[in-house]
């Protein structure tokens, strides 16, 4: 037997000799999910699984599961784009408190501390300018020369412009997220080619000028507002940009274009948007398909079955279930969720605790047996929390997976555009006090608030108040408090502001993240921001 | 091999003559048989030279030669390996009949080398031979551990659960990010380092009694004949061959495991006080039960070995045949390892010993049942809980119930993120495999007619593996599918992997005068192939459970290699080689590289005391080469090629409501390129006293260069922020030293044997990319949580911590870090590098004796100056972690010494940093032979002995014999082992 399965061996190797020659070092590659871009390409519907391939950046780690990671340096799950985001914008606020300390760099941005080697930082660095990488190789693929090459033509060749706009879109979007994170980026396009390219850097001042033009100039080829895809941009989408680029203009370039956010703003409030009749609708399982889409502008995708991620959705949901109350059930999640890992700050309780918001759906305070102010980071009994994020549907039953969540994270919605139109107005930027304040009570009305305010009411102070009670968890944050000069310094301390409990002042230059240290030493063109 | 050795050495011998030949006289004819002293054997393919000229022959099958000689003065020269040369005048004899005596030295001194053999010596490079009879005793289930301690240089590390494959190193390994582990070669098959799913380890389905020798190739010189794949050394095995004499061998062995020690956790009562004194608010928690859950995770196993072979000739054919069974169960319930080998080795011989053939099949069956790391569950779990309960629906287990009285049992009727019972998690999960192994090869070797310093040989080798595996979780168990739902869990899977090679070479070898030389030509190809299969998860249909297919690229490397060997009046040795080497792994700019070395021998001792018997030898050696590396892993084989990656069913994205597959670039790089690395190694071996004293020391340094890592790329520039990339350097260089002595040589029935072996290592990496850290070394105790750096100027895998502070009662003060850099904050640039995990000393020490019929053998491995980062503590002992989540969590006793809270504030602390320094008795074996019993033939050995018997450390886990470069986060405990056994030769 066994001799008999020798001599076939022999054979075998024998005739590998004969068609052994140099040539077999030439392979191909052996799984049948990876192919060769040209191969990839020779399909039609590859232009669009390319496309989605960008826009699945944003949710996707890896193309392996959620627990695989297409960038380095951190946790897989953790490198997920929203996520990135997320931490960023709100654990480095005055929003929420992410109780596991021992997760890699989660203890820096939690007390202001972080430094050049923080692994959160890099991953968000990292991700976002794959996202650039993605898109570029996409416009690669797509340029015209190559589309003739392969003989692509008809039908497919007009959507193509329409993918194409969007890709650039997304492209300008992460330039956008590294201009307001890190203030600075190596500018990448698909001009340079794919390796170890050392790219040039960009200030906010170039980078704003890029994402300017390059908005202004894909709108024509994007589909209007509503008309594409969900999960697709739009116009609206790009209006959305803009107007974010053009309210933080002060920041970023030092000069005012109020007026211009106020275009791009009246451009989505009339461009049939409607606020979901129930606020908590944004934030649940079917936000896609429940009337929540017709309030988000431009989501993040998660799905229980096909789109696993520990994105921000995902985050929140498992994250926000308290450690006392294992209430993870009425979010659709178990019943222990992540053991508590979420809490709010005692500024964050007080504002919704002051009396305007006693009766609002958006107050979504658990205070029962909890200390208003997080005393031990590491005690999750400290602090209230919160059920603003859901894993059930619309009708209350639940997703389709009790961990990972189908609920998409609303990047860009609605509400938000109704208080930048109210903020730009009231900096200086146009529009009518009117509008603007119809537009801040509609949110309230929408949450069964009562207490709608009048026009003479209508303050940049309650604007930001309303900002933290209508977008909450929603990576807003630090921009905001940024914006209204209360992030850096001591004119607002909130807990653990700078690594106190009480919260004290944390010096300007952490307005700005620093450039992560492998980053730097890959590309010596970047320069580390001042301070770190 | 061995015959390939003796052609070579025959040639030399016989071509050294030609030059002193007269001219030729009247021809006549000499006959004869040739046989063996030992037990009168006719012996074939011995060689027949007529001295002082170019002819010769072999004997035949059956022993018998036939020569023409010129006349009565001619001289003929018989040689066979492994027996002493005999010169015999012919005189007036027409039928000449010798009898040869065998030489048990000669036979020792064969080392097979890459593509060819020589003899200790001889040899030029850095290389250690071990052959059966020194291999390591005891209760051996995997081959690497019968030389375990015994060659400078070599490390071998091996856990604890049955059958377990090693983490081998020699001179601490070369690279980085790329591979450490050094080439195996079986019978001149390089086998695939990467274990096929299902298996233990790439050598556990490899019987260690089918093993005859050992060879480690340490340093360059010896290794760069392998080229691409020899940077971290080479281990050559050679199974045992057929003889010609019938021969039957038993050996058996039973032995027993058991648990050498334990980790220190509360016991129960202790537990219900310490809760009471630190958290009386949980008090309420505590149950009435006293269990020791580290006791009832583990069993007393039995571990049994049978070996059963036979040789002889088979119709004419030297054959060898065994078979052999090694069942052992491992010391955590459930675990089990067994495997059935089964061998056939045929070398016959054609053309009057011209064509020498040998066929060596093996077919292994590896059967496992694994059973999941529960260790750091059961440390934990309360101990004041059952392990069972009969009221509860978990099949008898005790779990963290809360029935919700919703009337259906599922996730929502558990204590919210309680841990799961560790012994049902053994008990109420199958996890089996079952792996297939054939692989052998097939050695033609071929000694020219025409041109007797002529030989071509070809080897053909394949290595075919498949694994069956599943995993079965009881639907008794609270196991929940993603809805929530218990119906336990159920998957399989299919693993392949094979590699198939065909190797050709010519040697020609020539004498002239006082030079000898012997040139080595060759080609090889080798082609690896695996993929698997997974069923996912089958007790749902969800779409996330969807199987998955993964084939990887295939792996194709081809050399072109030549060795010459010079050698000047048996003083002056110089080798040279060198290799072209292909790989598919890189881009065809960059995918051939270049392996040359030399090196250089001088037998001192044959200039300056050619007749001393004091310093019976002195040889001084020194070598260099460059040796390469491509091993960055099985899934990186296509680096360099432009890919897509599409999502597996979890990682689609959504347009509207349309599921689309994704499909996504993969990260790239065209100029990615081998990895080098310069040795230098100057040697001195030494023999005094008649050689009862032997040994040497070497001097090594190694450089590698290009080192391939996975490092941070330009961001933006390609599909990561990270991938592999040729940067940095690596320097290591050490000190071996080597002693062997025979202290007592049968003085009154009386032999005594050491062994000693050192060796003092330093790694150092001297550059990295841009100067830039990296972050290594995964910890348990939150995510993703890193403990080591790699920073130029220190070693790979140092530790980077932060400086715990004290007070001035020496107690350490919890979240007090040390400003290093005195910014006033306590960040990352706080963290301070300490030490390493590898050892900086190692040794190892080897004891023979024998008196009479008795013999006791016994080993000692000791390690110095390697730390180890106490991950068992640092994520579990602090007294916040009493509760855990809904349930309270049993912690280790050190945190009375520290007294933390807080496992956050203190994870990174240097507090858990101690010093793994150990001396390691493996075994002890005492055996009694009964010789010539009832009969002249048979021998009989009854031996029994320990394994594992004591470890003498500071350090304060369970064994400071740790993986992961030293990062402790629980292991599965070695089992002390004792056995008795029973060897029969007949």
């Amino acid at each position: 037997m066994k001799i008999l399965r020798f001599t076939n061996i022999a054979l075998i190797t024998g005739a590998l000799f004969t068609s052994a020659c140099f040539n077999d070092l030439n392979v191909t590659p052996g799984d049948p999910n990876t192919f060769l871009a040209d191969d990839f390409y020779d399909s039609p519907e590859a232009y669009r699984q390319g496309l989605a391939g960008v826009y699945a950046n944003l949710s996707l780690t890896g193309t392996e599961g959620a627990g695989s990671s297409n960038i380095q340096g951190l946790d897989a799950g953790t490198s997920q784009y929203g996520r990135g985001l997320w931490n960023l914008q709100e654990l480095t606020a005055d929003e929420v408190i992410w109780t596991w300390e021992n997760d890699p760099g989660v203890r820096e941005l939690n007390r202001n501390t972080w430094n050049a080697d923080n692994v959160l930082l890099r991953g968000m660095f990292g991700r976002a300018m794959t996202s650039v990488a993605f898109a570029n190789e996409y416009l690669r693929q797509t340029a015209d020369a190559i589309l003739d090459e392969r003989g692509v033509s008809g039908t497919l060749r007009e959507e193509i412009v329409t993918y194409r706009a969007e890709a650039r879109f997304l492209r300008a979007l992460s330039y956008y997220h590294m201009m307001d994170l890190f203030g600075k980026a190596p500018f990448v396009t698909e001009a340079n080619p794919v390796g170890a390219y050392q790219a040039n850097q960009y200030n906010r001042a170039e980078l704003f000028e890029f994402i300017e033009t390059e908005l202004l100039e894909i709108l024509p080829d994007m589909e209007a507002p509503l008309a594409n895809e969900y999960a697709r941009a739009d116009q609206a989408t790009a209006w959305m940009l803009l107007a974010k680029i053009y309210l933080n203009a002060e920041v970023y370039i030092g000069q005012a274009r109020y007026d211009d956010c106020i275009a791009m703003c009246e451009n989505i409030l009339d461009a049939g948007f409607e606020l979901t009749p129930n606020y908590l609708h944004n934030f649940m399982a079917d936000n896609d398909v429940s009337a929540a889409r017709n309030e988000i502008i431009f989501p993040i995708v998660s799905d229980g079955i096909t789109t696993q991620n520990y994105g921000p959705t995902t985050l929140m949901v498992n994250g926000q279930v308290g450690s006392k109350e294992t209430n993870g059930n009425d979010f659709g999640v178990a019943a222990g969720g992540w053991g508590g890992a979420l809490r709010v700050t005692r500024q964050f309780s007080e504002i919704f605790l002051n009396g305007t918001y006693d009766n609002d759906v958006r107050n979504t305070l658990i205070t029962d047996d909890r200390t208003i102010e997080v005393t031990d980071i590491s005690n999750n009994g400290t602090g209230y929390v919160i059920g603003k994020w859901s894993n059930l549907r619309s009708d209350l039953s639940a997703g389709n997976d009790q961990t990972f969540v189908d609920t998409d994270f609303p990047m860009f919605r609605l509400a938000d555009v109704h208080l930048m139109y109210a903020e730009a107005h009231l900096r200086g930027g146009g529009g009518t006090l009117d509008r603007a304040t119809t537009l801040f009570n509609d949110l309230r009305t929408r949450a069964g608030n009562a207490n709608t305010i009048a026009p003479a009411d209508l303050t940049l102070n309650l604007v930001l108040q309303e900002r933290l009670v209508e977008l909450h968890w929603e990576a807003h944050r630090r921009q905001d408090l940024i914006r209204f000069g209360r992030y850096t310094g001591s004119a607002y301390n909130w807990s653990w502001k700078g690594n106190v409990v009480s919260g004290i002042g944390i010096p300007t230059f952490r307005a700005v993240f620093p450039l992560p240290t492998a980053s730097l030493a890959a590309n010596p063109n970047l320069t580390q921001n001042t301070g770190y | 091999m061995r015959q390939l050795f003796n052609k070579a050495k025959a040639l030399l011998l016989l071509v050294a003559f030609c030059g002193m030949s007269g001219t030729l006289l009247a021809q006549r004819t000499v006959t004869g048989t040739v046989t063996s002293a030992t037990d009168g054997t006719t012996l074939p393919s011995v060689t027949i030279r007529l001295k002082g000229s170019g002819e010769g022959t072999t004997t035949g099958l059956d022993g018998n030669y036939r020569i023409q000689v010129p006349g009565p003065d001619a001289v003929l020269v018989f040689s066979f390996i492994g027996f002493i040369d005999q010169e015999i005048a012919v005189g007036s004899r027409a039928v000449i009949d010798v009898i040869m005596e065998e030489n048990v030295k000669a036979l020792e001194e064969v080392v097979v080398i890459g593509y060819g053999t020589t003899t200790q010596k001889d040899a030029t490079g850095s290389l250690t031979s071990i052959t059966k009879e020194d291999f390591n005793q005891g209760n051996i289930v995997t081959p690497e551990n019968l030389l375990n301690g015994r060659v400078a240089g070599l490390t071998v590390n091996t856990g604890g659960e049955p059958g377990a494959g090693s983490v081998i190193r020699i001179r601490g390994g070369a690279s980085l990010g790329a591979s450490n582990d050094p080439l195996i070669v079986i019978n001149g098959l390089p086998i695939d380092n990467n274990t096929i799913g299902g298996s233990r380890s790439v050598l556990s389905s490899i019987n260690p009694n089918e093993i005859e020798s050992f060879t480690v190739l340490k340093d360059a010189s010896a290794t760069a004949i392998y080229g691409s794949r020899a940077s971290n050394g080479v281990i050559i095995i050679t199974t045992k061959e057929a003889g010609r004499d019938f021969q039957l061998n038993l050996n058996t062995q039973i032995g027993v495991n058991t648990l050498a020690s334990k980790l220190d956790v509360f016991t129960a009562d202790e537990f219900r006080q310490v809760v009471n004194e630190q958290r009386p608010d949980l008090a309420d928690r505590l149950g009435d039960a006293n269990t020791d859950w580290q006791d009832a995770i583990y069993q007393t196993g039995l571990t049994n070995n049978v070996n059963l072979s036979a040789q002889g000739l088979l119709a004419g054919v030297p054959t060898r045949v065994s078979f052999g069974r090694s069942g052992q169960e491992g010391l955590r319930l459930t675990s089990k390892f067994e495997r059935y080998t089964g061998t056939l080795n045929l070398s016959p011989t054609f053309f009057e010993g011209h064509l020498k053939i040998n066929l060596n099949a093996n077919g292994t069956v590896e059967n496992n049942r694994f059973a999941n790391g529960v260790e750091g569950a059961a440390m934990t779990f309360d101990p004041t809980q059952p392990i069972y309960s009969s009221e509860q629906p978990f099949g008898g287990f005790y779990q963290y119930y809360n029935d919700n009285g919703d009337g259906t049992l599922d996730r929502n009727d558990l204590l919210a993120n309680a841990p799961f019972n560790p012994v049902a998690e053994l008990l109420q999960r199958e996890n089996s495999s079952s792996v297939h192994r054939y692989y052998g090869n097939m050695k033609f070797d071929y000694n020219f007619h025409m041109l007797p310093e002529l030989t071509a040989v070809l080897n053909l080798g394949l290595d075919h593996q498949q694994a069956w595996g599943h995993s079965i979780v009881s639907r008794e168990n609270p196991t929940s599918q993603p809805d929530g739902s218990f119906k336990g869990s159920a998957s399989n899977y299919t693993n392949q992997q094979s590699n198939a090679l065909l190797d050709g070479y010519m040697v020609y070898a020539r004498s002239i005068g006082n030079l000898n030389t012997e040139t080595t030509a060759g080609y090889s190809y080798q082609r690896f192939q695996s993929g698997n299969y997974n069923s996912g998860e089958l007790r749902n249909d969800l779409e996330s459970s969807e199987p998955i297919t993964n084939i990887d690229t295939d792996l194709v490397l081809i050399g072109l290699f030549a060795r010459t060997n010079i050698s000047f009046e048996d003083k002056y040795l110089l080798t040279l080689s060198y290799r072209r080497d292909g790989t598919s792994r890189f881009s065809p700019e960059n995918r051939w590289g270049n392996f040359p070395a030399a090196a250089f021998a001088w037998k001192i001792s044959e200039n300056f005391f050619p007749e001393s018997q004091t310093i019976s030898q002195l040889k001084l050696r020194l070598g260099w080469g460059i040796t390469g590396q491509q091993d960055i892993g099985r899934g990186n084989a296509d680096l360099f090629l432009p890919r897509y990656g599409e999502g597996i069913s979890t990682s689609q994205y959504q347009f509207g409501n349309q599921v689309i597959t994704v499909g996504v670039p993969q990260f790239r790089n065209e100029n990615l390129k081998w990895e080098e690395t310069s040795t230098y190694n100057v040697a001195v071996d030494y023999g005094f006293l008649s050689d009862r004293v032997t040994g040497s020391v070497e001097v090594f340094h190694k450089e590698s260069r290009d080192l391939l890592a996975n490092a941070a790329i330009s961001d933006g520039s390609n599909f990561s922020n990270s991938g592999f990339q040729n940067i940095g350097n690596f320097i290591s260089q050490g000190i071996e030293f080597t002693i062997n002595s025979d202290i007592l040589t049968n003085s009154e029935g009386f032999n005594w044997n050491v062994n000693f072996n050192t060796t003092l290592l330093r790694t150092e990496i001297k550059s990295l990319a841009l100067d830039e850290d990296q972050l290594v070394g995964g910890i348990g105790g939150g995510t993703g949580g890193t403990i080591q750096i790699h920073r130029p100027g220190y070693a790979p895998f140092s530790f980077y911590v932060y400086k715990q502070l004290y007070d001035e009662t020496g107690a350490p003060v919890e979240g007090a870090y040390a400003d290093l850099n005195g910014d006033n904050i306590i960040n990352n640039a706080d963290r301070y590098i300490f030490e390493k995990g590898a050892p900086d000393l190692t040794l190892g020490f080897m004891n023979n004796m024998s008196y009479r019929g008795f013999d006791l053998s016994f080993n000692l491995r000791a390690s110095f100056g390697n730390y180890i980062y106490n991950n068992v503590n640092s994520s579990r002992a602090q007294y916040n972690l009493l509760e855990n989540n809904t349930v309270l969590g049993n912690l280790p006793t050190s945190v009375t010494a520290s007294g933390f809270t807080t496992t956050e504030d203190v994870i990174l602390s240097d507090y858990y940093m101690e010093n793994g320094s150990f001396i390691r008795m493996d075994n002890a074996t005492l055996g009694y032979t009964f010789d010539k019993l009832f009969s002249d033939k048979l021998n009989v050995r009854l031996f029994a002995g320990g394994q594992n018997l004591f470890v003498l450390s500071e350090y304060t886990g369970l064994d400071p014999e740790v993986f992961n470069n030293g990062i402790d986060n629980t292991i599965y405990p070695r089992p002390r082992t004792v056995y008795g056994g029973l060897n029969v030769r007949f």
